[in-house]
């Protein structure tokens, strides 16, 4: 079908677009700007959206008015990384089961994934408190890595197993004829052939667990040393103002390392890796 | 005792019997083809015997031991998919390696093995690229390696061949004919394609419902079907059917008639024909132009002009069945013209009201019988 659009058209819809990305963009844009300008200049009246005089110098005073921010940097891409890694070896056997072998009760299990996933972790967070402090994992990485863990699962197994349920049975079927148990099978067969659909597994849980942490750090730790990066980012709050352009600046040194694995995993996601499996 | 025994092999789906007990034995180094219509049964029979399908009760022998609850690796087959199934992140040698990995063979004896399934199937300069940069042929060929390095007793065929266009399937057919011959091995061949099955079988097993229709060699299905069933399936164009009554039966056969013209057919006739209704059935290419012991004044509607062969089709008056002549590529005809056909009494095949052949009584002086005994060749 040849979708031909007239040239009002064509406008009304890049401004649609221009207004959406704008409304979607204007946070971050206007972040930025605020980490570039000295703090006096913020509250000035009236307001300059452009930044006068504007530096980096932001980006220098943060280290030293919360000197513990680096640990914060890394805690947090510490717990994330943990939980990707965690999450990924129980989830690629996982979901190569649900997706290959008929056994009872598989339907009923993956509803209860989904079940689960219907709740946040927010509302279970009482239940979930009484059992860190019986398991005497309050204040450790563990109690911020375990419910971070048990909440990534079940999308992750949704999305892995509809990923391999696309790679043809005759490449199992093929690999069983010559002798291969099913744990070969998955590791030299569907392993390499599923990683696409592995990298977008470990990408959306790695941003999951990056967002998710926040929550579980305030109610499970209180130890600064353990603190992630939402909670350690509180740190900017002073008792009688806010270092706001440091805060921002602040937020996006944060989110820089995330950023660099996501654009490093992005570089696996090669579609047409099956190509010449089988005869489609 | 065959090298492949299948006593009372039976199958259901549910309640829905798909194989309802096939009895066969496969000899040693016979290259046995399952023929049949789509779903009646021959790739589930196929995969029954790989191992990968369940067998609901029967027993599948190899070498005279019951293989039911082995996997398929102890079984001792191999087995090439339909779709190739190839790894596609693996090159070529690596795919034809996979099953030597799996036994964790050293590395020195799996390269030599390798390299000379690739030297059989000429993929040596194709051993470092990836499935992927391959044509259909050759996708099909490493499948084979694949099978081959493994040295099976009994290699499966699951129509390997219907993915690939006619040109390349005529090669594979030949290169598969020769295959057979080099390896001496048992070889058990799915397709829906005749021609695949009559060129390259020592014995078809003609499937039909989940039952066993007929088995022999090609020819002998050819002369002597055992039902109609066969008798329209093998052949191409397809075998014309006229009703006839039974007029008599003598030494020299059945005496039948159609429309008025009687013909004394030389098959083995058995009690009670005489009065009924029977079907007399007729190869395209046994029709002649001009009057035989039975004539037929057909017009034809359409003419397919082969070059060897023209083919004419007719609706016979008041049957709705097509009657289809094969005759000589440059005899002249036209559509919509009256023409007249007739058919040798010796080409006629009949069949009773079940549908079972009363057998021929054909002089096969013509045919070499060695050709019809695979153990004689």
């Amino acid at each position: 079908m040849i979708n031909r659009y007239r040239w009002y058209e064509l406008v009304a819809i890049y401004a649609g677009i221009l207004v959406f990305l704008g409304f979607i963009l204007a946070p971050f844009v206007e972040g930025f700007l605020v980490s570039l300008k000295p703090l006096g200049l913020l509250f000035s009246s009236p307001y300059k959206f452009w930044p006068e005089n504007g530096s980096f110098a932001a980006y220098v005073t943060m280290w030293e008015s919360v000197p513990g921010f680096a640990r914060y940097i890394f805690n947090s891409f510490f717990i994330s990384t943990i939980v990707t890694a965690i999450v990924l070896i129980l989830v690629i056997p996982a979901a190569y089961a649900f997706a290959r072998f008929n056994f009872r009760g598989s339907g009923a299990l993956l509803g209860a994934f989904l079940a689960v996933n219907m709740f946040s972790g927010a509302v279970l967070l009482i239940p979930l408190f009484r059992l860190m402090r019986s398991f005497g994992v309050l204040n450790t990485y563990l109690a911020m890595i375990m419910p971070g863990v048990a909440f990534l699962i079940p999308s992750a197994i949704w999305l892995l197993r509809t990923y391999m349920m696309r790679i043809p049975r005759e490449l199992d079927e093929a690999a069983f004829v010559d002798g291969a148990s099913h744990f070969y099978t998955l590791r030299r067969v569907i392993l390499p052939i599923a990683m696409p659909g592995i990298t977008v597994v470990a990408i959306t849980t790695f941003i999951g667990a990056y967002a998710q942490q926040f929550i579980y750090a305030l109610t499970f730790n209180s130890k600064t040393e353990y603190m992630p990066l939402p909670v350690g980012l509180f740190a900017y709050f002073g008792r009688q103002e806010v270092i706001w352009n440091e805060l921002m600046a602040a937020s996006f040194v944060g989110i820089a390392p995330a950023v660099v694995v996501i654009f490093l995993l992005q570089r696996y996601l090669v579609s047409g890796l099956t190509a010449g499996a089988v005869k489609q | 005792m065959g090298q492949l025994n299948l006593n009372r092999v039976q199958k259901f789906y549910g309640t829905f019997e798909v194989l309802k007990g096939i009895e066969l034995e496969v000899k040693n180094g016979e290259f046995v083809v399952f023929v049949g219509p789509s779903g009646c049964g021959k790739s589930t029979l196929l995969r029954m015997i790989a191992g990968l399908d369940e067998t609901s009760s029967g027993d599948i022998l190899i070498e005279g031991k019951r293989v039911n609850d082995l996997p398929p690796v102890k079984r001792g087959i191999a087995m090439v998919f339909q779709s190739y199934a190839l790894y596609p992140h693996m090159t070529v040698f690596e795919n034809i390696a996979f099953p030597l990995r799996v036994e964790k063979m050293p590395e020195e004896k799996l390269k030599a093995k390798v390299e000379h399934a690739a030297r059989i199937l000429h993929l040596d300069q194709r051993l470092q690229q990836k499935p992927g940069m391959l044509s259909g042929g050759q996708r099909q060929r490493v499948a084979i390696g694949r099978a081959i390095v493994r040295e099976p007793k009994i290699f499966l065929f699951d129509e390997p061949l219907s993915n690939l266009d006619a040109a390349l399937r005529a090669d594979m057919r030949i290169e598969l004919a020769k295959l057979h011959r080099q390896l001496q091995a048992t070889m058990i061949y799915v397709t829906h394609d005749q021609v695949e099955a009559m060129t390259m079988a020592d014995r078809i097993v003609v499937l039909n419902a989940g039952e066993i229709a007929q088995t022999g060699a090609p020819l002998e299905l050819y002369h002597k079907p055992a039902n109609i069933f066969v008798a329209g399936f093998i052949g191409n164009p397809k075998m014309n059917f006229l009703p006839v009554t039974c007029k008599g039966v003598s030494d020299a056969g059945v005496e039948v008639d159609y429309k008025g013209q009687t013909a004394v057919v030389p098959v083995g006739p058995h009690d009670g024909l005489v009065g009924r209704t029977l079907t007399l059935g007729v190869r395209p290419e046994h029709i002649l132009l001009g009057a035989g012991d039975l004539s037929l004044t057909v017009t034809p509607t359409v003419i397919e002009r082969l070059g060897a062969h023209t083919v004419a089709y007719a609706a016979l008056n008041g049957e709705g069945e097509n009657y289809c002549a094969m005759l000589p590529g440059t005899v002249a005809i036209r559509p919509e013209e009256q023409v007249l056909t007739g058919i040798r009494a010796a080409d006629c095949h009949l069949f009773d009201e079940a549908g079972m052949a009363l057998e021929r009584r054909v002089e096969l002086t013509d045919i070499d019988m060695g050709l019809l005994d695979p153990a004689a060749a």
